[in-house]
């Protein structure tokens, strides 16, 4: 008996099983790379030379890409990020007060006392300061991702490098790199520069009180999480699946809304070997001229979304 | 007849029964622009400066849609709402911002308006009438319905029945513009959370919040949202708050601070609107409020609240 739990999020897709007392028994981490579905697809394939779709007692999904995956897979949950994250973080240890979670377009910061959410403040339109940004600069430094942490740790001094926005960022590093200074040291001061950005902007305001958990894919750099401690002043958490937090969340939030239903919704793995094309169309039903999405599996529509007035959507019932 | 363009913009969501029935009385035809939509959104964005806030750049697209189809086109400049106060500096320059990015424009009614009393209003009105008739007691009948009208016109939004509510703020413009909020209030709703607006609130109890503020607000806007909200959430009156704000707009950006000043850690929302028309994020920021809500109040009767 497993959880499933996927959270499509921008830059990666996670997948997790939970087994009964939700702990993780499978794991998949891939890059999303715009195409959510095929992610899905190829994620299922691997787990269904493993599993067999009667063993999946419940399916949840979150992330960005929520809506598509739940169509796709047939969710149980369907449930936004910040609560996924709270739950699965909650699950670890009831005395959380502070997550900060850094992903590939969104950074959040949660805010929990007693083992509620009581605050919650998410980056506004800009990326600047999240994964996509890192991933960006590693690909320009030639280094790789897996290895930023590092070079910031061995860092003797600090650069400093504006933090505020991307793109001045960017072109801060250039100019001390042409200064001559050194790339760890480079490196050091754009992990402190984003810490900074962070506190000052989706942390403004907040309370980041003991004990503070340090989730999303960006948790594994290792300079990230000194550069937090550094300015907070006291030890950051990375949990153990840091990366699937969301995914986890998702599959606790199901096992429980599975519950109160009668079984799962789960349609199977085995639309890994399913047609399923995704197409946009306008709809000229009226002025809005929404951007609808359509779902079709093996040549027969199984969702619409993306209409404002539900006349595409209201259509199927999942 | 003469056809008179309204641009639904900005401030008609305010005004829409007096503009409405003194154009109607004057004896002219009203031709609205549609409610805010892709094509009036991108023409919008076309034809404004780049810096504006969406709002603004929307209004453009309204005008931009009328200016065929009508003999004029009503863009009023308007400085004051309230006595001593502003508002917003890019309504003073309206209708040259308008007249200056849109090419092959009919006339416009551009008419200065300092609304802080009604003799004031009254020569406002005076000074519009008399480009379409020379009737004068036409121009005096026709704005004294309308501002009867318009004083008994049902203003603001105050749902009933729902187990939560949340105080909607921000500029009518985003309040009332459905297309540029995505949506907020019936995304709401389905959520099963209702919603009240600053009209619903009688101006004394504003008034009242604004006075321990170390210096008075200086904008209408202003004024309105910070009492507003604050009373509401001091009160415990609603559960939260949630307040739309344009990207780049200055005022929110201090009152807002201002308001989160005030209520320490009452449950509040803010949500960026800009050009984007994906959803998944506002989405994403709205049920999780929603959820946070849930649990604040221990509601335990639904799943999202099950954890």
């Amino acid at each position: 008996m497993y959880y499933l739990g996927v959270d499509v999020g921008s830059v990666s897709t996670d997948i997790v099983l939970l087994d009964k007392s939700l702990n993780v028994v499978e794991e998949l981490y891939l890059k999303t790379k715009g195409r959510p579905i095929q992610v899905i697809q190829e994620s299922f394939k691997i787990l269904k030379s493993k599993y067999d779709d009667k063993q999946i007692t419940a399916s949840g999904v979150t992330g960005s890409g929520r809506n598509i995956a739940s169509f796709l897979i047939g969710a149980d949950a369907v449930k936004n990020e910040i609560t996924a994250h709270a739950v699965a973080a909650l699950n670890i240890d009831k005395e959380v007060s502070t997550i900060i979670e850094i992903g590939g377009q969104d950074s959040k910061i949660i805010i929990l006392r007693d083992g509620i959410v009581i605050d919650f403040a998410m980056n506004t339109v800009c990326a600047a300061g999240t994964g996509s940004f890192l991933d960006r600069q590693a690909e320009r430094l030639e280094i790789p991702i897996e290895e930023f942490g590092d070079y910031a740790l061995r860092a003797k001094s600090t650069v400093r490098i504006a933090g505020r926005c991307a793109v001045f960022a960017e072109s801060d590093m250039i100019h001390k790199q042409q200064l001559g200074y050194k790339q760890e040291d480079i490196i050091k001061g754009l992990c402190e520069a984003l810490v900074r950005n962070y506190l000052n902007n989706v942390a403004k305001g907040k309370e980041i009180i003991q004990k503070v958990f340090f989730q999303g894919g960006v948790a594994a750099n290792k300079g990230m999480k000194a550069a937090f401690e550094n300015a907070l002043g006291f030890e950051v958490c990375v949990p153990a699946h840091y990366n699937m937090m969301g995914a986890i969340g998702a599959a606790i939030l199901a096992s429980e809304a599975v519950k109160k239903d009668e079984g799962t919704k789960f349609r199977g793995f085995n639309i890994a070997q399913s047609n399923i094309i995704a197409s946009s169309f306008e709809c000229d039903g009226c002025p809005n001229r929404c951007e609808v999405i359509k779902l079709e599996e093996n040549g027969i529509i199984i969702g619409c979304f993306g209409d404002r007035c539900g006349k595409h959507s209201g259509k199927i019932a999942v | 007849m003469m056809k008179i363009g309204i641009p639904r913009g900005l401030l008609y969501y305010n005004y829409q029964t007096f503009i409405d029935s003194f154009f109607y009385e004057l004896g002219c035809e009203i031709i609205y622009s549609e409610n805010t939509n892709k094509t009036i959104l991108d023409n919008g964005v076309k034809y404004c400066v780049d810096e504006a806030c969406l709002p603004i750049k929307v209004f453009h697209g309204h005008v931009y849609s009328l200016r065929e189809k009508s003999d004029m086109i009503f863009i009023p400049r308007i400085m004051r709402l309230y006595k001593n106060e502003f508002i917003c500096p890019k309504f003073c320059g309206l209708p040259e911002m308008v007249k200056n990015s849109i090419p092959n424009l009919p006339p416009v009614i551009q008419d200065t308006l300092y609304a802080d009393s009604k003799t004031v209003l009254k020569k406002w009105a005076f000074s519009i009438g008399e480009k379409i008739t020379n009737d004068r007691r036409k121009i005096e009948n026709a704005f004294s319905i309308s501002l009867k009208k318009h004083k008994d016109s049902k203003k603001g939004i105050r749902d009933k029945n729902y187990k939560i509510n949340v105080a909607l703020s921000g500029h009518p413009y985003n309040i009332y513009d459905n297309f540029l909020n995505m949506n907020v209030i019936k995304k709401l709703n389905r959520l099963n959370v209702g919603v009240i607006t600053e009209e619903k609130l009688n101006e004394e109890y504003i008034n009242r919040q604004v006075l321990n503020l170390y210096k008075k607000p200086f904008w209408t806007f202003a004024r309105n949202t910070y009492g507003f909200t604050t009373y509401l959430a001091e009160n415990s009156l609603v559960d939260g708050i949630i307040y739309i704000s344009s990207f780049a707009c200055g005022i929110d950006s201090v009152v807002i601070e201002l308001i989160k000043d005030r209520i320490g850690n009452f449950p509040f929302l803010i949500l960026k609107i800009d050009e984007h028309t994906g959803e998944a994020g506002f989405d994403t920021r709205i049920e999780a409020f929603v959820d946070m809500i849930e649990r604040r109040k221990g509601i335990e009767d639904n799943i999202s609240a099950s954890w």
